[in-house]
């Protein structure tokens, strides 16, 4: 649209700033109702086929969580964070349980720990797979689509049969976890682990040894290692730059420090290193998986919360404890009051570090809770990486650093 | 006895047979046989199940007709910022040109059983009108004033630049091989095993290509690629306009395979029609050649199940540095072969 001199003129005269572009780009609108944009708008100006300037725009699934967070009592909080990733809820929420029980100074008893870490890696699989499944068809490939959301569903199965249910666990409670798991859980789960390696196979048939597939990720969206240390990106997106960071191995938490296991790191740093430090991911958590059951089968008589408050537990809730493996919560226990005092702490999400500041005044509810999620920090790469490359690059991009933006948004 | 031979007699009155029953209806069965088998084959490679509840002793067949009859009674909605008369004409002209090339391929080696009265240039005719159902979809793009059927046509223009020259160069090779531009003179040479998908195998991979290109099956669905252009030039359409922009690349793709049939599997081959009677002498060749398009039609949809989609650029590259040269070496080859027998 061409503008004449005189309106022009008249805008200046008004004191609004005019310029002229140096060309004129193509601009368009991908999403917030797109089939390839999630719950975002990524508004794409383009030269021909380049792209040259990418902006996200989010903040369409925003819920307002850190504020919601501060009128509802301590423990009513996991439920409402664990919906900002609902498909990592496990892994989002252990976080803000730690730092409660870094203010109320709980340890919560290593059979406890184990079940975390269990679940935890349970999901991260669930997870992986999950943004495997929408990378894949992204690409077009739509069997990669349908087998990775085929397989999370052994995954999703076994924390129902943990927790009792498939997404929204609320497992974690300040000092241990909600249910023990059951006695013949070991038996499925390395089924199920054994099920996953020999599916790893036909993963990388199909799909990370397919020539169409690795000439579409390879050398796309290259982000170097200094790169990827300056724009603050977390999560399999840093380790595919070869930043060797993960929380689980530098700031161990729960048990990590007890298992056995690598980190993968990539040097190359475009999309196909993503999708394959997410891959080895998946081979380590099935490892971990393993020992953390192998574990808890040997170490059955530890209570599944903190001894002090297993012993604190009226008859009947211990009766339904011993027969069950629940853990019945105290009307006590829902409107407690925490000591006074900040405290943060951090997890490995499946996206990458997830960080909680919690503060409390000492009532019922947090005075405060901040979270900083690792897609909040890997949206960047939609504005510093994306320019330069084609616009059917975009959903390789996106599909790599596995963006999830009800995450972002929080 | 009489009535049954009349009766055949019209039924095999070529406008009908070949345009309206292996032309329209073949071509309306293959696709929606090709879209079953696409869905049914891919459910298999990924664990599901796919259509099964319209008709479970038929896999779910019905499934077809059931989408068919929604996409015929959908209400058709036509923007206020189309181009209003380019934006209807486009698909339908599209659809009915692109069954048209089999109006020019023989399917019987007997002249009155022809829809035109002369094979002489037919492989060059049929050829020719190919080429034009691709800017039609141009057309349609162009006309939906939309920014994504803009980019998607635009792509598709592309494309076509890059596979039609690869398509007519790789089925040209048949005539300097066989000496000539007629079909039936190239099916006939090929009776009853010399097809030439085996004398010229590279001519014939190139002319699969260039099918797969042009139709944009998998792992070329680049026009139309949803995850960054929704549904490329057909975005803006709706019910049976979508429909019919859909099925005709359906279409398209069962017209070239009765093409590549002709020219690269023997047409009717190994049958020889006797000259009595139109049952033997027509319906029964002519069938030859729907079953054997629409085996090259399945093969190309299972492609759906193992692939990616190329990236544009990718795409253009192999069809201009690799498969083009691919089609010239194939014409070379045909030449040779011509020289020698």
């Amino acid at each position: 649209m061409s503008i004449s001199e005189g309106t022009i003129g008249e805008l200046r005269a008004k004191g609004v700033e005019v310029k002229r572009l140096e060309r004129e780009y193509y601009e368009i609108f991908i999403g917030p109702q797109h089939p390839g944009s999630g719950h975002m708008r990524i508004i794409v100006r383009l030269d021909g086929d380049i792209i040259v300037d990418a902006d996200p725009d989010i903040g369409y699934v925003h819920r307002t969580m850190e504020k919601l967070s501060e009128g509802r009592e301590w423990i009513k909080v996991t439920p409402l964070v664990e919906r900002m990733t609902i498909i990592d809820a496990c892994n989002v929420t252990l976080p803000y349980i730690n730092a409660v029980e870094k203010l109320m100074d709980k340890r919560p008893s290593t059979r406890a720990s184990y079940l975390r870490v269990l679940l935890c890696e349970i999901n991260r699989i669930a997870s992986h797979l999950y943004g495997f499944g929408i990378f894949g068809v992204f690409l077009g490939h739509s069997t990669a689509y349908m087998w990775g959301f085929g397989d999370r569903e052994v995954f999703l199965e076994l924390a129902e049969i943990l927790t009792g249910t498939r997404l929204t666990y609320t497992y974690h409670i300040p000092g241990g976890v909600r249910r023990d798991m059951p006695q013949d859980f070991p038996q499925m789960a390395r089924r199920a682990v054994r099920y996953m390696r020999n599916r790893m196979a036909e993963y990388e048939k199909i799909f990370l040894n397919n020539p169409v597939i690795v000439s579409r990720l390879r050398d796309v969206g290259v982000i170097s290692k200094t790169r990827a240390a300056e724009l603050g990106i977390v999560g399999p997106t840093l380790r595919g730059s070869g930043v060797r960071y993960d929380v689980r191995l530098n700031e161990p938490y729960e048990v990590y420090s007890e298992l056995d296991f690598e980190v993968p790191v990539f040097e190359e740093g475009d999309a196909l290193a993503r999708t394959l430090v997410r891959m080895e991911e998946i081979k380590q958590s099935l490892n971990i998986i393993e020992q953390a059951v192998d574990w808890l089968e040997k170490h059955r008589d530890e209570p599944v919360i903190a001894k002090e408050d297993y012993e604190k537990l009226p008859k009947l809730h211990k009766e339904l404890y011993e027969k069950t493996g629940r853990v019945k919560l105290l009307p006590t226990q829902i409107s407690m009051k925490v000591p006074p005092g900040k405290a943060v702490a951090r997890a490995e999400a499946g996206r990458g570090e997830i960080f909680y500041y919690v503060e409390s005044d000492g009532g019922v509810m947090p005075y405060r809770v901040r979270v900083v999620t690792p897609s909040a920090r890997n949206v960047i790469v939609f504005k510093k990486v994306v320019p330069g490359h084609r616009l059917m690059d975009l959903p390789a991009i996106y599909g790599s650093i596995d963006y999830f933006p009800p995450e972002a948004d929080r | 006895m009489m009535v049954l031979e009349t009766l055949l007699y019209i039924i095999a009155y070529p406008p009908l047979w070949q345009v309206i029953v292996i032309g329209l209806l073949g071509s309306f069965l293959t696709a929606m046989i090709a879209i079953w088998f696409e869905r049914k084959a891919a459910a298999r490679v990924q664990r599901r199940i796919g259509p099964y509840w319209a008709s479970p002793r038929l896999g779910g067949f019905l499934n077809l007709v059931a989408d068919m009859i929604r996409y015929i009674l959908q209400e058709v909605i036509i923007p206020r910022t189309v181009d209003k008369v380019p934006f209807v004409l486009a698909p339908v002209a599209a659809f009915v040109v692109s069954i048209m090339p089999i109006a020019f391929v023989p399917l019987s080696p007997y002249e009155k059983f022809w829809p035109v009265p002369d094979m002489q240039y037919s492989l060059l005719i049929a050829l020719a009108i190919t080429t034009v159902p691709p800017l039609l979809a141009v057309i349609g793009g162009w006309a939906s004033n939309n920014k994504f059927a803009v980019i998607g046509s635009l792509r598709e223009s592309y494309v076509i630049t890059a596979y039609e020259l690869i398509f007519v160069i790789a089925v040209l090779s048949a005539a300097p091989t066989f000496l000539t531009l007629n079909v039936l003179h190239i099916v006939e040479a090929q009776s009853p095993f010399m097809w030439l998908a085996f004398l010229n195998p590279i001519a014939f991979l190139a002319a699969f290509l260039a099918v797969l290109m042009s139709t944009s099956a998998f792992p070329f669905e680049i026009p139309e690629s949803e995850h960054e252009v929704v549904a490329g030039p057909y975005t803006e359409y709706s019910g049976i306009l979508y429909a019919l922009n859909m099925g005709g690349a359906y279409v398209r793709r069962f017209i070239y395979a009765v093409l590549i049939s002709l020219v690269f599997l023997g047409g009717w081959a190994p049958y020889v029609p006797p000259s009595e009677g139109p049952l033997f002498a027509i319906i029964v060749p002519s069938i030859i050649v729907a079953v054997k398009a629409l085996i090259v039609v399945l093969a190309m949809s299972f492609l759906r199940a193992v692939y990616g989609r190329y990236r544009l650029d990718q795409a253009l590259d192999s069809a201009w540095r690799l498969v083009l040269p691919l089609a010239l070496i194939g014409l070379g080859w045909g030449i040779a072969l011509g020289l020698i027998m």
